[in-house]
C-alpha cells in the first residue's frame, strides 16, 4: 500500500518535471512569440503614436511637449486632410462594393468544373501573389499619360482622337485628372484584392452541402435564385468576414495610391494613410502625421465591432 | 397506368456502371421500395428520376410524359433527402413556401393557404416560426415532407428518410410515413438499404445489386420466391442458408430449420445431422450456428429458433434438425438463378 503510493507520487513528480507535460508553461511558451511580436511591433508604436499626436514632436525636435488637441484641430483645418478623409471613404466603399460583386461572380465560375480550371484558378490568384509594388508599377505603365496601351486601343476604335467621343484629345491621361485618377486607383486596387475575397467566398460556397443545392433544384429554383436565396444567405457570416478584412485592408492601404499617383494630381487622390505618410514621414511633422494616422483607428474599430456582431447574429448552426 | 416508367436506364461514371439497364414501372398510388446494399446504384437511380443526374442511356417518363431531358423543376416531383436538406437560414414556413415561391405564379394568400394545407397534413402547425436547428430529427423529417408535398407532386421521392432517426423513433416514423402515404394515395419511391423498412412499407420491392434490378415483387414474393441467390441471402436476418448440392445450390431459411424430437419423420420432411458450434441469444430468438454434411461437404448454416422452441441446444453437440422440403429452394449453380426442383425426397 505504502509502496504503491510512493511509486505513484514518483511518477507524478517526474511527469510534472517535464516541460512537455505542463500545459500551463507550454501554453505560455507557445503564446510568447506572438505576444512579444504584437507588443513590440504593434502595441509600442501605437502607444507612441497616441503620445505623439498630443505633442509637438517633429523630426527636428524630439522632445515630447503636451499640446492637447492642437494637432487634431490643425489637421481638420487643412483641406488636404478633409479631402483625404472623404477619398478614403470613397476609395474603400466603392472598391468593396465592386470586389464583393465581382468576387461572387468569380467564385461561382471557379467552383464549377471545366477544362483548364487549374490554369484559371492560378490566373485568378496571380494579382494577389504578385508583390504590390510590382503589380502597381505594371499598371503605372498601362495608365501612362503618353504611352498607355488603353489610349492606343481607344484611338483605334475611334473613341479617342478627332471625331471621337471625348473630342480631338489623343490621351485619356488616366492618372492626371481629378476623378479619373481616383477611378483608376480603385480599378487597380480591385484588381489587386479581388483574389482574396474570391478565395474566401469560394471556400464558403464549396462548404455548402450538395444536398441543399440539389434540393433547391428539385424545389424548382433557378440557378440565380439558388445562388441569391440559398447559397449567399448560407455564407453570410463568411461574406461579412471577407468584407471586414476588405474594409480594414483598404482603409489602411497606401501602396497602390502612393505608387500610382503619390496623391496627385494636386492632392486629389490622397487617402488618409498617404497623407499621414507625406505629413509625418516626408514632411517631418511627426505629431501631425500621428494625429492623421490615428484618425483611422476609431473608424476601423467601429466597423470591425459592427461587422463581427452582424456575423455572429447570422451564424447558422 | 404507370406514373413513373424507366426504360433501359443506364448511368456510367467512367467505367463504373452505377446503374446498368433498369426497367421499372411504378403504378398510381403505389409505394415502391428500391432496396439494395450501399453502392448498388439505388441512389443514382433515384437521382436520375429526380433529374439531378443525366442518364448515360435510357428513357424516363413521369405521368406519361417524357422527362429524360427535363430539369428537376419541370418534372412535378417532390423529394426528401437523407439529410432532409432544410434551408438552415429560413424558418419552417419559408422552407415549405420555397418551392411555391420559386414558381413565381402564386399570390401571397395562395402560398399561405397551401403551406397551411401541407403543415396540417403533417401536424406541424406549431413549428412554422422556428428554424431548422431548433427542431428534432422527427420534426425536421416532417418539415422536409411538407416541403416535398406542397406543390402536390405526381411522385414523391424519398432517399433513406428514416436513417437519420434513432432506432426507437424509426419504428414509429415508419408506421406514420406509411399511413400518411396510404391516406394521400401519393405515388412514392422509397430508397433504402434496410430490409425491415422495405418489407414493412413497400407495396412492392425492387431489389437492386450491382446496378441491376434483381427482382421486383411484393415483400412476400421476394422473400418466399427469391429469384436468385443474391436476393435470397440479402433478405431475412440472417439470410437464406445455401448448400452446394450437385449441379444445384440448395437454399432454406433459418427459421424453417428446427430441431427434430427424434420421433418418426413426418412426411415431406428431411432430417440433417446438425453439429452445433455456437448459440446466440437475441431475446425473442436463438440463432444456432453449425455444420451440416450434405453431399459429403461440410457447410455452415444457421437455424433461427423462436423462444417457443424449448429444446436445449448446446455448442459441441450434434442434433437432428428437420426441414420441410416445401421450404427448400433450388438455384442453378452457374447463374445463381432460381430453378425447378429436380427431386422430392
Amino acid at each position: 500500500m505504502a509502496t504503491t503510493a510512493s511509486v505513484e507520487r514518483g511518477t507524478m513528480a517526474r511527469a510534472g518535471g517535464r516541460l512537455a507535460d505542463r500545459e500551463g508553461a507550454l501554453g505560455m511558451l507557445f503564446l510568447a512569440p506572438s505576444v512579444i511580436y504584437i507588443v513590440a511591433l504593434v502595441g509600442f508604436p501605437f502607444v507612441l503614436a497616441i503620445l505623439f499626436s498630443f505633442s509637438d514632436v517633429t523630426v527636428g525636435d524630439t522632445s515630447l511637449d503636451f499640446v492637447g488637441l492642437r494637432n487634431f484641430r490643425s489637421i481638420l483645418a487643412s483641406p488636404q486632410f478633409v479631402r483625404g478623409l472623404q477619398d478614403s471613404f470613397v476609395f474603400t466603399i466603392i472598391s468593396q462594393i465592386l470586389i464583393i460583386a465581382l468576387a461572387n461572380v468569380l467564385a461561382v465560375v471557379m467552383a464549377e468544373n471545366f477544362r483548364g480550371k487549374w490554369l484559371a484558378r492560378m490566373l485568378v490568384i496571380l494579382p494577389w501573389a504578385t508583390p504590390i509594388a510590382l503589380g502597381t508599377l505594371g499598371w503605372l505603365w498601362l495608365l501612362d499619360s503618353k504611352f498607355s496601351p488603353f489610349d492606343w486601343i481607344l484611338q483605334q476604335v475611334g473613341i479617342l482622337g478627332p471625331g471621337g467621343l471625348f473630342g480631338p484629345r489623343l490621351h485619356m491621361n488616366f492618372l492626371g485628372r481629378e476623378y479619373l485618377a481616383m477611378a483608376s486607383a480603385i480599378v487597380v486596387y480591385v484588381w489587386r484584392t479581388l483574389p482574396l475575397s474570391t478565395v474566401i467566398l469560394m471556400a464558403g460556397l464549396t462548404s455548402i452541402p450538395q444536398d441543399i443545392v440539389d434540393q433547391a433544384q428539385v424545389d424548382g429554383a433557378s440557378y440565380l435564385r439558388t445562388h441569391l436565396r440559398v447559397k449567399i444567405p448560407m455564407i453570410y457570416p463568411i461574406l461579412i468576414i471577407a468584407l471586414l478584412f476588405g474594409v480594414i485592408f483598404t482603409f489602411t492601404d497606401m501602396v497602390v495610391i502612393y505608387v500610382l499617383t503619390r496623391g496627385g494630381p494636386v492632392y486629389y487622390t490622397h487617402v488618409v494613410p498617404t497623407w499621414a505618410y507625406i505629413k509625418g514621414i516626408q514632411g517631418g511633422a511627426l505629431s501631425e502625421g500621428a494625429a492623421v494616422a490615428l484618425f483611422l483607428f476609431p473608424v476601423l474599430l467601429g466597423v470591425a465591432m459592427l461587422l463581427l456582431r452582424v456575423a455572429r447574429r447570422m451564424e447558422i448552426s | 397506368m404507370a406514373v413513373v416508367e424507366t426504360e433501359g436506364l443506364k448511368k456510367y461514371f467512367d467505367d463504373v456502371h452505377a446503374v446498368d439497364g433498369v426497367d421499372l414501372a411504378i403504378q398510381e398510388g403505389e409505394l415502391l421500395v428500391i432496396l439494395g446494399p450501399s453502392g448498388c446504384g439505388k441512389t443514382t437511380l433515384m437521382r436520375m428520376i429526380a433529374g439531378l443526374e443525366k442518364p448515360t442511356a435510357g428513357e424516363i417518363s413521369i405521368g406519361g410524359e417524357q422527362v429524360t431531358q427535363l430539369p428537376p423543376r419541370d418534372r412535378k416531383i417532390g423529394m426528401v433527402f437523407q439529410s432532409y436538406a432544410l434551408y438552415p437560414h429560413m424558418t419552417v414556413f419559408d422552407n415549405i413556401a420555397f418551392p411555391l415561391r420559386s414558381e413565381g405564379v402564386f399570390t401571397k394568400e395562395e402560398i399561405k393557404s397551401k403551406v397551411e394545407w401541407a403543415v396540417g397534413i403533417l401536424g406541424i402547425q406549431l413549428l412554422l416560426k422556428r428554424r431548422p436547428r431548433q427542431l428534432s430529427g422527427g420534426e425536421r423529417q416532417r418539415v422536409a415532407l411538407a416541403r416535398a408535398l406542397v406543390k402536390e407532386p405526381r411522385v414523391l421521392l424519398l432517399d433513406e428518410p428514416l436513417s437519420n432517426l434513432d432506432a426507437k423513433l424509426r419504428a414509429s416514423a415508419r408506421d406514420e410515413l406509411q399511413r400518411f402515404q396510404r391516406r394521400l394515395g401519393i405515388t412514392t419511391i422509397f430508397v433504402t438499404h434496410d430490409q425491415i423498412e422495405a418489407m414493412g412499407m413497400g407495396d412492392r420491392i425492387a431489389v437492386m445489386y450491382a446496378g441491376k434490378v434483381r427482382q421486383i415483387g411484393t415483400p412476400l414474393e421476394i422473400y418466399h420466391d427469391s429469384e436468385d441467390t443474391f436476393v435470397a441471402t440479402f433478405l431475412g436476418s440472417p439470410g437464406m442458408n445455401l448448400v452446394d448440392y450437385g449441379d444445384y445450390i440448395l437454399g432454406f431459411r433459418p427459421e424453417n430449420f428446427h430441431p427434430h424430437d427424434g420421433a418418426e419423420v413426418p412426411p415431406g420432411n428431411r432430417v440433417f445431422d446438425f453439429s452445433v458450434e455456437r448459440v446466440e441469444y437475441l431475446g425473442a430468438d436463438r440463432l444456432v450456428y453449425g455444420m451440416i454434411n450434405e453431399a459429403s461437404e461440410e457447410t455452415l448454416v444457421v437455424a433461427k429458433l423462436p423462444t417457443t422452441v424449448k429444446t436445449s441446444v448446446e455448442p459441441g453437440q450434434q442434433y437432428p434438425f428437420a426441414l420441410d422440403v416445401g421450404d427448400l429452394h433450388y438455384f442453378d449453380k452457374e447463374t445463381g438463378r432460381r430453378t425447378t426442383p429436380v427431386e422430392q425426397r
